[in-house]
């Protein structure tokens, strides 16, 4: 608030006031009242409507100012009144006090809105871990009772329990607790796990997988990484050009900053103007609506998990030709255990 | 060996038996999970299969109540992810932990780990006068030793634990596979020609029987 301003927002009232000297001006010149006196009662009118304006201008001043600079500065607005005192004149105080109200009952919605939500994460994961018992009770049921169709209900099964884990960890990524463990693990165990995992796909595909240069020790939660390599390869089946010659090769490599594992397939690719996208949530491109079966979410929920993780996720292709995703696990980004002892 | 399961979900519970049963264990299910500590303790099993999600008390509760009596193996079985879980159930004393939906051969594959680390006893198969034992990787018969590379080993072990059925090539590669042997069809034709030869040099050169288009059986 400038003094242009406030002039400019009172130029109503001075005008009364302007009004209001000038016709007792005038009426004291009509009575022939004494020039001296006319003087002094001019001087006392021009020094109570100062008074009054520049004090009524100092506290209406210090209080906005001081509010817009705070707004301005705060990045969560909605924090305001507990930043800016409530003024003493009128107008701010109601500007103060709706402030306050409209903020509480945003604030109440807001609450409301995530305990629904949080309590809705809580039976989403209740009911994964639900799902999970009848999925079991089919897994070994198919074992139990081997026919010729054992491993067409195995690969169903094992498509639900993939879409299952999309949820669940689609629901992890989001929320704020986090319920993972960091530590040292074994690339190549963790990648024998999930191929074991989708070993059916392998064998029924006759999908050959390479694995090269895997032994490295990489910091990261197993359960998170290992979803992440699920999904992506996944994908590659999914994308699969399905001949005899198709494989997937996974293969790691260190260099001065990270260990950098790469998930290889010679599919059927992404195409260049689809790449930029594929991490973003819901995106099916190209590749989705030939093929109708894409969510577009596997790669958006990795790309998430990765950055919680603190690895970087990339991807290249070429249309017809391969699809390469690359983990990245940066090493300064941690310290090793030993050292944290030593300190 | 007894093996004891402790879930609550009954049909789950038949399965399991049924496919421990079947892998030559004797499994047992707990009934009263009130008192599952003094039900177990009394039962006295080689092995108990532990579910967290039980009723009446948190499993993880009941190993640290189990642990503060006795040293009978546990394999701690749930549907939660997470590794924080699997952290303190190992801590509290569990000797292994997996995850729901679990591979059942995976699943085997562990109960026979823990098993024998705790008895520490050498398993082996036998058929005819072949013994296997994988824990040495080789196949004796009478005084003459043979050494066989884990493939070989693994897919011999399959066919004399399945003698008497024909085990076809997709169920051995399952196999395989399993224990972190990922082998194509052809590498799995030259495996199985090399342990031939093998056991040609025994005497045993035509046991392995090839039925066109369903698999192999022992003959």
């Amino acid at each position: 608030m400038t003094m242009k301003d406030y002039l400019q927002d009172k130029a109503f009232i001075f005008l009364f006031y302007g009004m209001m000297v000038v016709m007792t001006l005038l009426m004291l010149l009509a009575f022939h009242v004494n020039i001296s006196l006319i003087i002094l009662i001019m001087g006392i009118d021009f020094w109570f409507i100062s008074i009054i304006e520049v004090f009524d201008y100092q506290r209406k001043k210090q209080f906005y100012t001081n509010y817009l600079s705070q707004l301005k500065m705060l990045e969560e607005k909605y924090l305001i009144c507990e930043l800016i005192k409530e003024p003493s004149f009128l107008e701010g105080r109601i500007l103060y006090q709706s402030l306050y109200d409209i903020n509480k009952s945003m604030l109440e919605k807001i609450n409301d809105l995530s305990m629904n939500m949080e309590d809705f994460k809580d039976y989403v994961e209740m009911w994964i871990h639900e799902v999970k018992i009848p999925l079991s009770h089919l897994t070994l049921t198919v074992h139990n009772h081997k026919s010729e169709v054992s491993l067409q209900i195995l690969e169903q099964v094992r498509k639900l329990e993939n879409q299952v884990d999309q949820i669940l960890y689609y629901v992890r990524s989001q929320s704020a607790q986090k319920d993972y463990l960091v530590k040292n693990n074994h690339l190549s165990q963790m990648i024998k796990n999930v191929i074991v995992k989708n070993k059916d796909y392998f064998i029924f595909h006759q999908l050959k997988i390479k694995l090269k240069d895997l032994d490295y020790e990489v910091v990261t939660d197993m359960k998170w990484f290992e979803f992440i390599v699920n999904q992506v390869l996944n994908n590659s089946f999914q994308y699969s050009k399905n001949t005899s010659d198709s494989y997937i090769e996974i293969s790691a490599y260190e260099n001065q900053e990270a260990i950098v594992l790469s998930i290889y397939d010679n599919g059927i690719g992404i195409c260049a103007s689809d790449l930029p996208r594929v991490f973003e949530k819901s995106f099916t491109g190209e590749n989705g609506r030939k093929h109708k079966k894409s969510t577009g979410m596997g790669l958006y929920i990795c790309h998430k998990l990765c950055e919680c993780l603190g690895h970087t996720m990339t991807i290249e292709s070429k249309v017809n030709q391969y699809t390469k995703v690359n983990i990245i696990f940066y090493k300064n980004h941690y310290y090793h255990m030993d050292e944290v002892t030593k300190l | 060996m007894r093996i004891l399961i402790v879930e609550d979900d009954q049909d789950l519970c038949q399965e399991l038996k049924l496919l421990l049963d079947n892998a030559g264990y004797d499994g047992m299910i707990l009934k009263d999970f009130e008192h599952a500590k003094e039900e177990i303790l009394a039962l006295c099993p080689d092995l108990v299969l532990l579910d967290i999600t039980i009723p009446f008390m948190n499993g993880e509760l009941l190993l640290k109540e189990l642990r503060k009596e006795t040293q009978i193996p546990i394999i701690m079985v749930t549907s939660q992810n997470n590794e924080v879980d699997e952290v303190l159930s190992m801590s509290y004393g569990a000797d292994d932990y997996i995850c729901k939906p679990y591979n059942p051969t995976l699943l085997l594959l562990r109960i026979e780990a823990v098993l024998r680390r705790v008895h520490r006893k050498l398993n082996h198969y036998t058929y005819r006068d072949l013994v296997l034992i994988p824990d040495r990787g080789v196949v004796k018969c009478h005084d003459e030793m043979l050494i066989l590379t884990k493939n070989e080993m693994l897919i011999l072990k399959y066919l004399i634990i399945h003698q008497g059925q024909i085990a076809s090539r997709e169920e051995i590669m399952m196999d395989l596979w399993d224990s972190e042997e990922f082998v194509d069809d052809n590498t799995l034709t030259v495996n199985v020609s090399r342990l031939r030869q093998k056991l040609r040099s025994i005497g045993y050169g035509d046991v392995i029987e090839t039925r066109k288009g369903l698999g192999y059986i022992l003959v």
